[in-house]
């Protein structure tokens, strides 16, 4: 039962994203919550956070937003095809080297993301937003791999 | 029955490389297609809408009780500003008295028909887009509580957007920054026509302006009514800026923070019930109201 955690916590990041803060212009730099769960339990526990609820958490995301459906779902797939074959890199590392790889990971789907919409808009759109969601979702990484982290092993127990 | 790890690895990337060449397919067909989704949508909003009305209450509360501090150390200030605001409105309700009289004679005279009656519905905003690419918000009001897709969101101080798709019980609000939002819109006070188009920064840019005119920093831009979405006069903002590239217009309504929306009906007042009943969930301060002058007969 207890196995439901990283799926739960996954949804429940969904859901915050798209929570109104009642702050100037946060709807636009929301941190990527999704994508902090997925890493943490891709590199932790990726059987337990398998693809198909990737897909599942990211579609619901995008639709629930009014966001371009499958935006979500695609750069959290490619997230975990990514991560999965590196993992045992991860697992059992220092913090700042996992922040590291997160900081990595974030770049690449803000750039991605970056990259769709100006294609789908055929112009290069602005990117000082996107570059500033990036930096909010890496500073606001380590309370998430804290909350999750504390929560797995309460939970499931380490590794 | 054990799978071996080598099988297991093969199943994964297939199952990865199906699912995002699904998801890319969505990406495709929700681009070309902006209807495509629209149902799956509504059902997914309606069935999120509680848990998103409970989750955004803390920061609701939270952002309310932070209003009520600002609100008391504030008090005397806002105190003297109001005493002065009142007077000077008291003023302006004179004036507003006599012109109301002075234009009913004049309606009267010339037979004008009046416009139809406005009924309204106030909406608590429960989610907002969360991305960099588009700008709406989700209400907690929608088709049982008389919301109707096209319907003008308010906030006091001007038009924040339109209703873009509705479910039962909540609704979704495109923003006059978004990308894809184009509302013809005119100069208050003459009949310089443009389209006020977002383009997801917060200054909406004046678009097919007529060849000819001129727009100035600080002139009022209102909604032209043209299109039937929306009705003439609704107060959109003021131009900010005026470059070679055209000019922008910063809205009046603060579309970065939403809380509460009021939409607007015009023109379906005869099609809906009268008055509306109206409880959206859990919202108290949703209501309804229905104003305007009477027809004139003829």
């Amino acid at each position: 039962m207890i196995n439901v955690l990283p799926i739960a916590t996954t949804m429940l990041a969904a859901l915050l994203s798209i929570e109104p803060l009642h702050l100037d212009g946060y709807a636009a730099l929301t941190p990527a919550f999704t994508l902090m769960a997925t890493y943490h339990w891709t590199i932790y526990r990726p059987n337990l956070l398998p693809a198909p609820w990737l897909f599942l958490i990211g579609t619901i995301q995008d639709l629930l937003s009014g966001g371009l459906p499958g935006e979500t779902a695609v750069t959290l797939l490619l997230a975990r095809a990514i991560l999965l074959p590196q993992r045992h890199y991860f697992v059992d590392r220092r913090f700042p080297f996992i922040w590291a790889g997160f900081t990595l990971l974030t770049g690449g789907a803000v750039l991605f993301s970056w990259a769709l919409h100006s294609l789908l808009a055929a112009e290069l759109l602005d990117l000082r937003g996107p570059v500033l969601r990036a930096v909010l979702t890496i500073s606001a990484f380590p309370i998430a791999s804290f909350l999750l982290g504390r929560s797995q092993r309460a939970l499931i127990g380490a590794d | 029955m054990r799978i071996s790890p080598a099988r297991r690895a093969a199943i994964e990337r297939m199952s990865l490389t199906l699912l995002v060449v699904i998801s890319a397919v969505m990406i495709i067909v929700g681009k070309a297609d902006q209807v495509a989704f629209q149902s799956l949508r509504n059902s997914l909003m309606d069935a999120a809408a509680p848990a998103l009305d409970m989750l955004s209450r803390p920061a609701a509360a939270l952002d309310a009780a932070a209003g009520r501090v600002r609100g008391f150390i504030t008090v005397y200030r806002d105190n003297l500003r109001l005493a002065e605001e009142n007077e000077r409105l008291l003023g302006w309700q004179q004036v507003a008295m006599r012109l109301a009289a002075e234009n009913a004679e004049l309606r009267d005279l010339s037979k004008l028909v009046s416009e139809l009656a406005i009924s309204f519905v106030t909406a608590r905003v429960i989610a907002d887009s969360g991305g960099a690419y588009a700008r709406s918000v989700m209400v907690n009001a929608g088709r049982d509580n008389g919301v109707a897709r096209g319907q003008a969101a308010m906030t006091g101080e001007g038009l924040v957007g339109r209703v873009s798709e509705v479910g039962s019980r909540a609704a979704r609000i495109l923003l006059i920054t978004d990308l894809n939002s184009r509302v013809p819109v005119v100069v208050d006070g003459t009949r310089q026509r443009a389209i006020l188009a977002g383009d997801n920064s917060a200054r909406p840019s004046l678009r097919y302006v007529d060849a000819g005119g001129t727009i100035r920093i600080g002139d009022r831009i209102v909604t032209s009514g043209q299109g039937g979405v929306f009705p003439p006069g609704l107060p959109v903002g003021i131009v900010a800026s005026v470059d070679t590239e055209g000019a922008r217009v910063e809205p009046y309504a603060t579309l970065s923070r939403v809380d509460y929306l009021r939409l607007v009906d015009y023109g379906l007042a005869e099609a809906l019930p009268n008055p509306l009943s109206v409880a959206a969930r859990g919202g108290k301060r949703a209501e309804s109201g229905v104003g305007g002058p009477p027809t004139l007969r003829r």
